[in-house]
């Protein structure tokens, strides 16, 4: 428990000290508790979700390095591995394949690439992944960055 | 004449060491040549004060054409740089002959002292730089202050733009603390050229006229200066006596988990050689590696991590982080984690095995 409050400090250190590091991603702490995490990251280039800014929340156990943290989608996106309607991501390296050597920090990277690389064969969002499994990729791209759009972009004016 | 005055000044040194540097008077005769104009021209460049001024005009005449010195004034960075270009240029060409390096500075310092004697008296090079160093002592106790002032001043522009190469090719630390040694360090590792003139010129001037302890003490001054070797300016030894108190005894933790190895886990390969890569940190709870830490490699794929992190892990799901294999139990460690953590190791096997079937 101390652990877990330690290391997450000294991830929060390390943030700060690297903020322009990766500029696609903002890593931002709860105010009053360390165990959850806000996270922005920009969709990946040459991607649907190109232009769109995602907001992710983060759920940390109290036995965290040990144990992956908890982590959501708060933006509405339209990706295979992401369920629509709770944000739920299915990532390998969230479940059993997580390792205490990884961070928050990286695994806002690991969203980002996962974003970029959709696997449909283990989909959480059965219309994206039929989508891509029946070969429709345009289908899939134009839902995708139609949902970029409404969701994720900035709203003008 | 300039042949004459340079040749006897570099046997000096060597006569006594060994025989065996004779053919390479002539190419460090060049050298040392070259590094002597380098040295006056930084001193030209550094606004030459008063007498020193004259001493190098002499001293310039004698040795070779004068250089265009109003120019060479202008530019005092290129001087710099060209002239600890010649420096490096030697030690790297010679590494045995440092005392050449020393014994080269002296016709400078004495200018008046070993052209003229030199010339006078080349058979018998012993008292002849001995008187020299006599003639020279009056003038250098006179103004060996201000030439230490001057070279440490030097050594302070040659330390900076070493540290900074230095900190290129090493990947710097950010402590500042470890910034002040390595600066002594640069100053020494440089001694042939400033650090030790002065104290040999010290000596000089106050052994006075004896000429064979000059001798000896000029014998004993080059030696120092090899020991950092050249071109490295790494830091202190542990048995450098010029070594700050403050330091930490590095080396002595490094050398530590060998007498500590009995304390490791039996069948655990301690690796106390490679402790050169090893992180400063344990890499899952970022808190910093002890020395039982840094010498614990418990898996294979060379991931380190901490003790306390690593029975923790071997509690818990039991793999690797850096490789994600299953740590390999030893008896030890399984004992000493109690039944308590094998046990749900093995439950949560057959758990999975249940909810398979």
């Amino acid at each position: 428990m101390q652990a877990s409050r330690a290391r997450l400090f000294k991830e929060y250190k390390e943030v700060q000290r690297e903020k322009s590091a990766d500029p696609d991603i903002q890593l931002v702490c709860d105010d009053s508790n360390i165990f959850k995490w806000t996270a922005l990251i920009k969709g990946p280039s040459e991607t649907p979700y190109e232009g769109g800014v995602f907001q992710l929340a983060f759920s940390v156990p109290e036995q965290y390095p040990l144990q992956p943290p908890q982590v959501r989608f708060l933006t509405k996106i339209f990706h295979p591995n992401v369920h629509f309607k709770t944000g739920e991501i299915c990532l390998d390296i969230l479940k059993n394949a997580w390792s205490p050597a990884w961070t928050l920090q990286s695994v806002c990277r690991a969203i980002i690439a996962l974003m970029a690389h959709p696997e449909p064969d283990s989909p959480l969002n059965c219309d994206s992944g039929n989508l891509l499994r029946s070969g429709d990729v345009r289908g899939y791209q134009s839902m995708a960055r139609m949902y970029t759009r409404l969701a994720a972009s900035p709203k003008k004016g | 004449m300039v042949s004459d005055s340079i040749i006897p000044n570099a046997f000096v040194p060597s006569a006594p060491k060994d025989s065996g540097k004779k053919k390479r008077t002539h190419r460090s005769q060049r050298l040392k040549q070259c590094k002597l104009d380098a040295r006056r021209e930084q001193w030209l460049s550094q606004g030459a004060v008063k007498e020193k001024g004259s001493k190098e005009d002499a001293n310039g005449a004698r040795n070779s054409p004068p250089p265009p010195c109003n120019s060479e004034r202008k530019k005092p960075l290129q001087n710099l740089e060209t002239g600890q270009r010649g420096g490096t240029h030697e030690e790297e060409n010679e590494k045995g002959s440092l005392h050449h390096d020393f014994d080269s500075d002296s016709p400078s310092n004495s200018p008046t002292g070993n052209s003229v004697l030199g010339g006078n008296s080349p058979g018998n090079n012993f008292t002849g730089s001995s008187s020299s160093s006599s003639s020279s002592g009056g003038w250098c106790s006179g103004n060996i202050t201000e030439e230490e002032e001057e070279e440490e001043d030097e050594d302070g522009d040659n330390c900076l733009e070493d540290w900074e190469a230095m900190a290129d090719a090493l990947a710097a630390t950010d402590e500042s603390k470890q910034e002040i040694p390595n600066d002594g360090s640069c100053m020494e590792s440089e001694s042939s050229e400033g650090r030790h003139e002065p104290v040999g010129r010290l000596q000089s001037s106050s052994c006075g006229n004896f000429g064979f302890t000059r001798e000896n003490v000029k014998q004993e001054c080059p030696v120092p200066p090899p020991s950092p070797a050249p071109g490295k300016s790494r830091a202190w030894r542990p048995d450098d006596e010029f070594r700050p108190q403050s330091l930490p005894n590095l080396s002595k933790q490094r050398s530590f988990p060998k007498t500590e190895r009995r304390y490791g886990q039996g069948g655990l390969p301690w690796v106390c050689s490679t402790a050169v890569n090893v992180p400063s940190s344990c890499p899952i709870c970022y808190e910093d590696l002890d020395v039982t830490d840094t010498s614990f490699l418990p898996c294979l794929c060379g991931f380190r991590l901490c003790l306390f992190c690593h029975k923790r892990i071997i509690e818990e799901d039991g793999r690797c982080p850096g490789c994600r294999k299953p740590y390999k139990h030893d008896p030890v460690e399984a004992e000493a984690s109690a039944r308590g953590g094998s046990l749900t190791f093995r439950l949560a096997r057959s758990c999975s095995m249940i909810t398979r079937s």
